[in-house]
């Protein structure tokens, strides 16, 4: 067989029979067709109406607003400084407490620590859970007239105040949310932990390396794909956050996500397309971390 | 109710189901629009029931069979979650809704009104002739175009609720909680006892509202409330300062946890004998009778204080409720043929028989067999001469939760910053499109 580069391509593309371009066509047309509808088309006009006026009803109702809803938010929207902050805090967070815990217990894990079996269904749990899910359970506990409350002997009137005391409920709402990230950034660690050839732990371990700098030196760079992969999951789970916070608190912004504000102003009763605005700053802020994802993504598939 | 919770309901995709198969007679529908004048309304109807559980089932199942026994048209009914309904309703009137429903008056029926997603029915109202009052169809009416686009049914009162007993134990006089001094020391001495003096919760946004506009309007008087939620006044008028200044000399009285606790807490704490009174619509009530008939005698509503002599008590919040008919349903002669009904005598007698025990504003209405509470109730109504739809009714949606809700949330977490809140909420305003 002749094997040379060039005659393999050109062989390759003309061994596709009509049935296999018919198969791949439609591999590939039908999610781009899906996705134009439901997700490019949505997109360009939700950039494109966050320069109207509109109120969701008549089309020819739109006015053109240039900047106005950017300005408004920029300018006038406490909120959106508030959300913006509680985004970023969510987003530091993660990076330097969740991810990290479970980056080290993978690595406990992984090194087999006695009741590590145990371990890893206790911390693996919450993952299964949805943050919607997870919000419901911690709101039952925390609430006035919540189990916790009732623990300590506390009805609605003097409970004490969780959810509604902002010195706290950061820290609450982090801690829960933390919950479910650790599991899960643990669970992507350790399948990345297994594949790492159990031999280069061993050179380390022969050339006098501690456990540490085995850590750092050894596993960590052989690791970089799922490293990248933990990082962008961050990013992103930080700047989407929505579902738990929607849950605890309901359609009402006294913990603002920029989530949150884009589903108050533009799919609740007052619809305005500020909601669109609030959505391209989210989108904007969003596109960095999707793109250096995918090109990791594609990266390692060349 | 604005923004009450229903705990029994449909999804919104039953609800776009049920609107597609209503679409199915839309062929029919269409020649009825032609046949107008006093002939006879055929085909089949769809009613939503708007929240409501089991009763809200049981109501609508009696109304909807007279009606279908007087008319012969039949009725297909269903019940939608009402918070899911109110938040999707434009998206929902421009499917293929069904044809009528219950609805609230205020912004939210003259701004859809206005986009031309609900049917005008000012013909019904005057076939239902004296039996609405003059109040009832001002209330109902679009201020843009002066026609009606809901038959207004029932309402409620906010007023200032508390226990009896509990105020006959602090030595004070029930039946006379008359002025904000009157108000203040009944907090001062049920505080004394233990107690949360004015409970509040806020934690759903929109509750704090109430005691934003009665304030406001037992100070500064209905006109300049109603001119300051549609733009007419500013936001940092002193007479605005001086409303929050008062809800900040109840700040004290409150308990601690207004940001955790939404309506549901609040009437939970009257219930339990755990603060001494609070402000809130009266719909409740059903929840006291349900704990015990002693409960329920013990408890009591009066208007909200006076506190400027000059405008008394002369004001309420006190939401219309109503039917509305959607402009795009599959048979709109039918749908405010139904309409009519729910607002009709018969109607009415069937919705009571169904169990309801809203106080209908048709003077059909017979409140012969009214236990004292509801009589209350009616007293608190007809001491009014202004009828305030709540705060998120009598603004556009656009500005009262995003804006309102979020400065009175503000406010409580930080009074101190009052001033900057108020200036914010002007600016908020001025950023608003024109409608």
């Amino acid at each position: 067989m002749n094997t040379t580069a060039v005659d393999k391509k050109v062989r390759s593309r003309r061994s596709l029979s009509r049935n296999d371009r018919f198969t791949l066509s439609a591999f590939v047309g039908f999610p781009t067709f899906v996705q134009l509808i439901f997700l490019w088309i949505p997109a360009l006009a939700t950039i494109l109406l966050s320069f109207t006026y509109w109120n969701g009803i008549r089309i020819s109702d739109i006015k053109w607003a240039g900047f106005a809803n950017y300005k408004n938010i920029f300018l006038n929207d406490t909120l959106f400084y508030e959300a913006l902050k509680n985004n970023l805090i969510w987003l530091l967070w993660f990076s330097f407490l969740a991810t990290p815990l479970g980056i080290l217990l993978a690595y406990q894990i992984d090194r087999k620590i006695k009741g590590h079996k145990i371990y890893e269904s206790i911390y693996y749990i919450p993952v299964v859970l949805s943050l919607a899910v997870i919000g419901i359970i911690w709101n039952f506990m925390f609430q006035p007239g919540g189990f916790i409350q009732g623990l300590m002997g506390r009805d609605i009137g003097n409970a004490v105040s969780i959810w509604g005391n902002y010195k706290i409920n950061t820290y609450v709402i982090m801690a829960v949310a933390s919950w479910r990230h650790i599991g899960y950034i643990m669970l992507l660690y350790l399948s990345g932990l297994k594949s790492v050839d159990p031999s280069l732990k061993e050179a380390s371990a022969i050339d006098g390396a501690t456990e540490w700098q085995t850590f750092r030196k050894v596993i960590l760079p052989a690791m970089k794909p799922v490293n990248i992969i933990i990082v962008v999951i961050t990013l992103i789970e930080s700047l989407r956050a929505f579902d738990l916070v929607f849950i605890i608190y309901g359609s009402s912004t006294s913990w603002p996500l920029l989530n949150i504000l884009v589903y108050q102003n533009f799919a609740g009763q007052g619809i305005s397309m500020k909601g669109a605005a609030l959505a391209v700053i989210l989108l904007v802020l969003c596109i960095g971390p999707i793109i250096g994802y995918l090109r990791t993504v594609f990266k390692e598939d060349s | 109710m604005a923004t009450e919770k229903n705990g029994a309901g449909v999804s919104r995709r039953t609800v776009l189901k049920g609107a597609a198969l209503g679409g199915a007679g839309l062929v029919g529908g269409g020649a009825l629009l032609s046949s107008c004048g006093k002939k006879k309304v055929t085909g089949d109807v769809h009613w939503a029931t708007r929240g409501g559980g089991e009763t809200g089932d049981a109501i609508a199942k009696s109304v909807n069979d007279a009606y279908t026994a007087k008319s012969g048209n039949k009725v297909i009914a269903q019940q939608v979650n009402s918070d899911d309904f109110q938040n999707n309703f434009v998206q929902i009137m421009q499917g293929t809704p069904d044809d009528a429903f219950g609805w609230m008056a205020g912004w939210r029926t003259n701004a859809r009104a206005d986009a031309g997603l609900l049917a005008d029915v000012s013909d019904q109202i005057k076939a239902l002739g004296s039996s609405l009052s003059a109040a009832a169809i001002q209330g109902a009416t679009n201020p843009a175009d002066g026609k009606q686009y809901i038959i207004p049914t029932t309402y409620y009162p906010w007023g200032l609720h508390y226990r009896k007993s509990m105020v006959a134990d602090i030595g004070m006089d029930p039946e006379n909680i008359a002025t904000w001094d009157d108000f203040i020391k009944m907090c001062t001495l049920t505080q004394k006892k233990g107690l949360v003096g004015f409970a509040l919760g806020d934690k759903g946004g929109w509750e704090a509202m109430g005691t934003f506009d009665i304030i406001n309007a037992r100070l500064n008087g209905y006109q300049f409330h109603i001119e300051l939620l549609n733009g007419k006044q500013s936001w940092t008028d002193p007479k605005v300062v001086e409303v929050f200044k008062h809800m900040e000399q109840l700040i004290p009285f409150m308990n601690k946890n207004i940001l955790d606790i939404s309506w549901d807490g609040m009437r939970d704490l009257l219930l339990q004998k755990k603060c001494g009174a609070m402000l809130m619509g009266s719909w409740f009530a059903n929840d006291f009778k349900a704990k015990s008939q002693a409960d329920y005698d013990d408890l009591w509503i009066v208007p909200f204080p006076e506190i400027n002599p000059e405008f008394g008590v002369d004001t309420i919040d006190a939401p219309l409720d109503g039917v509305s008919v959607a402009a795009n349903g599959a048979n709109v002669e039918g749908g405010k043929d139904l309409a009519q009904f729910w607002g009709s005598k018969e109607g009415i007698d069937a919705a009571i028989a169904g169990g309801d025990t809203s106080i209908y504003i048709s003077s059909d209405f017979d409140t012969s067999t009214y236990d004292a509470f509801n009589k209350q109730k009616l007293a608190v109504l007809g001491a009014a001469k202004n009828i305030m739809f709540f705060l998120d009714r009598d603004t556009r949606g656009d500005f009262a939760g995003p804006v309102v809700g979020v400065a009175i949330q503000n406010f409580l977490k930080n009074p101190k910053d009052l001033n900057k809140i108020l200036e914010n909420t002007q600016a908020q305003w001025d950023a608003l499109p024109k409608l």
